[in-house]
């Protein structure tokens, strides 16, 4: 091949590349907006929680990002001090990732969580949806463990871990542990 | 040998017809006419280039398309780095696949701007490296996916499979390699051409079920991405062209111009000129070098397709090709009767006189490398001593039209030499053992070397050594040209 060809198609591909790394690399999980607290008033037998609807928010490293639908749980979160007597389902808000939105609803009882099922996970494409089964397990037996959104993320699974603990954490923020 | 001074076949010469040009010399002045050919062979190189760096930005845009989905530039753990590895190798292989497609597609600017031969010589030269990287991506996925699922690459391999589309991209994969092992030359050698053709064709199988996971399975190329729109548009390109010029012209073609065999004419052992009616023939286009993928459509001939060039510039309904039996196929094609209806792929090919570059011609041919050469003479508006015509043959059996190319010499004013006899064995040469000790060289056949223009057309081995020695004595690259006679 002529090194005109070869010189022309390497400086060419380059500036590809480079306009290609400018595009591309956006976070995978864009963290849901800060919510406005749970309310889950009243310190006996059931009550309702309901959370701050939808919100829109932009996560910090530039990319925009609908996250945040209106989630409900129900329960009681207690309002003492510690909020530890919280009993009930909570489910977490949607966490909007490449490959889908993710979200976990949490069964507490007397302030400890006993449960996470994951209501939606990331869906997009045979191979992702192959991960996130791998992964949801793994993600909550650690959660159980935890009994917080302080867990590892699941390798190969980054971005089903990250909505994972997103939607957990908010659910954990509703129940008021 | 049968005595043809002339085509028989030949029309007499209307107005405006080539033989008429032939006969008197152009008008226009040898410098002009010069500078004519460097700013065209400029321009074909300059498209020509542009060609090759479309192809490399092509690759570049595959992996950009990676680059620019949302976590490659989070890529973490060693599981990761597999894994958007094997991404972009079989994002980089598709594309090139599709790259070959396009050179394979015969499309007329490609055949224009490189020869169709060159075109071929490329694809040729993808087909290793593109395996190689599609089993790269296989490999590094399994093995990317199961350092993620800690599990081994036996067991991500089952897992793959029950993904949906993929034992479909296990196929494709399998029909490549099947394409590629079949086309290595050792392998080629042995297998009979329609064989090998049968097994090739696959590979538009393989393309075509190799996309499903591509778009299912994969990240890259999902839903609402302006990757997967660009992939699809890709695939839309390549295939659209083939269909277009590969199957849908060549019928046009065909139906167009109602081709049937009119005579066959043993000219030499195991060679037969082949005369062809049929409408409007001059209107095909061919001009002087070019050849065409014939079809006979006999019982015995149909299934094998031949490439053949034109042993004269086609006229307004007579057209002759020129055929040596070198293979099953071509033998049979000395019985072929009157009457037999004729498809014809083409004409394709940059052996012509467009392709010139310098002021003068230089031609060599050998044995039935002849045909192209005698065309191209004849096609070719030529000044007295402008042209020299170097005939090759390692006897006097193998001087098919020679006395053709002696007659249009003669009509032309152009210089003719003759070398007969067995290639030396003394050293590697193109000459024979007599001339080589008498010192003949390129440049004193040639004298004018440098400044010519110089078409090499015979048996691969021998024409590689003339070119050698042509580059060797300093002529420019963009001065050789070499009809190779492959599909």
């Amino acid at each position: 091949m002529r090194a005109r060809v070869v010189a022309g198609g390497v400086v060419s591909s380059i500036a590809v590349l480079v306009i290609g790394w400018q595009l591309g690399g956006q976070p995978a999980v864009t963290a849901p907006a800060q919510q406005s607290t749970t309310s889950g008033s009243g310190t006996t037998g059931t009550g309702t929680g309901t959370s701050g609807s939808g919100s829109t928010g932009t996560s910090g490293s530039g990319s925009t990002g609908t996250s945040g639908s209106g989630s409900t749980g129900t329960g009681t979160s207690g309002n003492a001090a510690g909020g530890s007597s919280a009993s009930g389902t909570f489910a977490g808000d949607t966490a909007q990732t490449q490959y889908g939105p993710v979200q976990v609803q949490i069964t507490v009882a007397n302030g400890k969580i006993t449960d996470v099922t994951a209501l939606q996970l990331t869906d997009q494409g045979g191979r992702s949806v192959q991960i996130s089964q791998q992964a949801a397990p793994i993600l909550r037996q650690e959660a159980l463990q935890a009994q917080s959104a302080q867990i590892q993320s699941v390798s190969g699974a980054t971005y089903t871990s990250e909505g994972y603990t997103t939607s957990l954490q908010s659910a954990i923020d509703k129940a008021g542990l | 040998m049968i005595d043809t001074a002339r085509p028989a076949h030949r029309p007499e010469p209307r107005d405006g017809d080539d033989r008429v040009r032939a006969a008197a010399p152009p008008a226009e002045p040898l410098d002009v006419a010069a500078r004519r050919r460097r700013r065209a062979g400029r321009r074909r190189s300059a498209v020509a280039d542009l060609l090759g760096i479309l192809a490399w930005v092509s690759a570049a845009v595959a992996v950009t398309l990676w680059l620019a989905s949302p976590g490659s530039h989070a890529v973490s753990g060693i599981g990761g780095w597999l894994t958007d590895a094997g991404i972009v190798a079989g994002l980089v292989a598709t594309d090139l696949v599709l790259v070959m497609l396009v050179l394979a597609a015969r499309v007329p600017l490609i055949d224009r701007t490189f020869g169709q031969d060159n075109a071929i010589a490329v694809h040729r030269s993808l087909g290793k490296p593109v395996l190689y990287l599609l089993l790269a991506h296989g490999a590094l996925l399994t093995l990317g996916y199961g350092a993620s699922a800690h599990t081994g690459p036996i067991a991500e391999t089952i897992a793959l499979f029950s993904t949906p589309d993929m034992p479909l991209a296990y196929l494709g994969l399998g029909l490549f390699l099947a394409v590629v092992v079949s086309s290595l030359v050792a392998v080629r050698r042995r297998l009979p051409y329609e064989a090998w053709h049968v097994i090739h064709l696959l590979s538009y199988a393989a393309v075509l079920v190799a996309l499903p996971h591509m778009l299912s399975v994969g990240s890259v190329l999902a839903h609402g991405t302006w990757q997967r729109v660009y992939w699809i548009a890709a695939y839309v390109l390549a295939l659209g062209l083939i269909a277009l010029y590969r199957f849908a012209l060549p019928v046009v073609v065909t139906f167009r111009h109602r081709i049937r065999v009119v005579g066959v004419e043993p000219i030499a052992p195991g060679v037969v000129s082949i005369h062809l009616a049929g409408r409007d023939l001059d209107r095909l286009g061919a001009r002087g070098g070019q050849y065409g993928v014939w079809r006979f459509w006999t019982a015995r001939t149909w299934w094998h397709a031949h490439p053949v060039s034109f042993s004269a510039v086609p006229g307004r309904d007579r057209a002759r090709i020129t055929v040596r039996d070198l293979g099953a196929g071509s033998a049979r094609l000395g019985r072929i009767t009157p009457g037999a209806f004729v498809s014809l792929e083409g004409p394709y090919g940059l052996f012509t006189s467009r392709a010139r570059t310098a002021p003068s011609l230089a031609l060599v041919a050998s044995g039935i490398g002849i045909t192209p050469v005698r065309a191209l003479l004849e096609d070719t508006d030529l000044r007295p001593g402008e042209a020299t015509v170097l005939l090759r043959g390692s006897d006097a059996d193998q001087q098919y039209l020679w006395h053709e190319v002696a007659d249009l010499a003669a009509t032309t004013g152009s210089r003719l030499y003759a070398m007969v006899g067995h290639r030396a064995r003394s050293r590697e040469t193109w000459m024979t053992e007599e001339d080589v000790r008498r010192g003949v060289t390129l440049r004193s056949v040639f004298p004018d070397l440098l400044r010519s223009d110089l078409y090499v057309c015979g048996p691969r081995a021998w024409s590689d050594l003339v070119v050698r020695d042509a580059r060797l004595a300093g002529v420019p690259e963009h001065q050789i040209h070499q009809e190779r006679f492959e599909s």
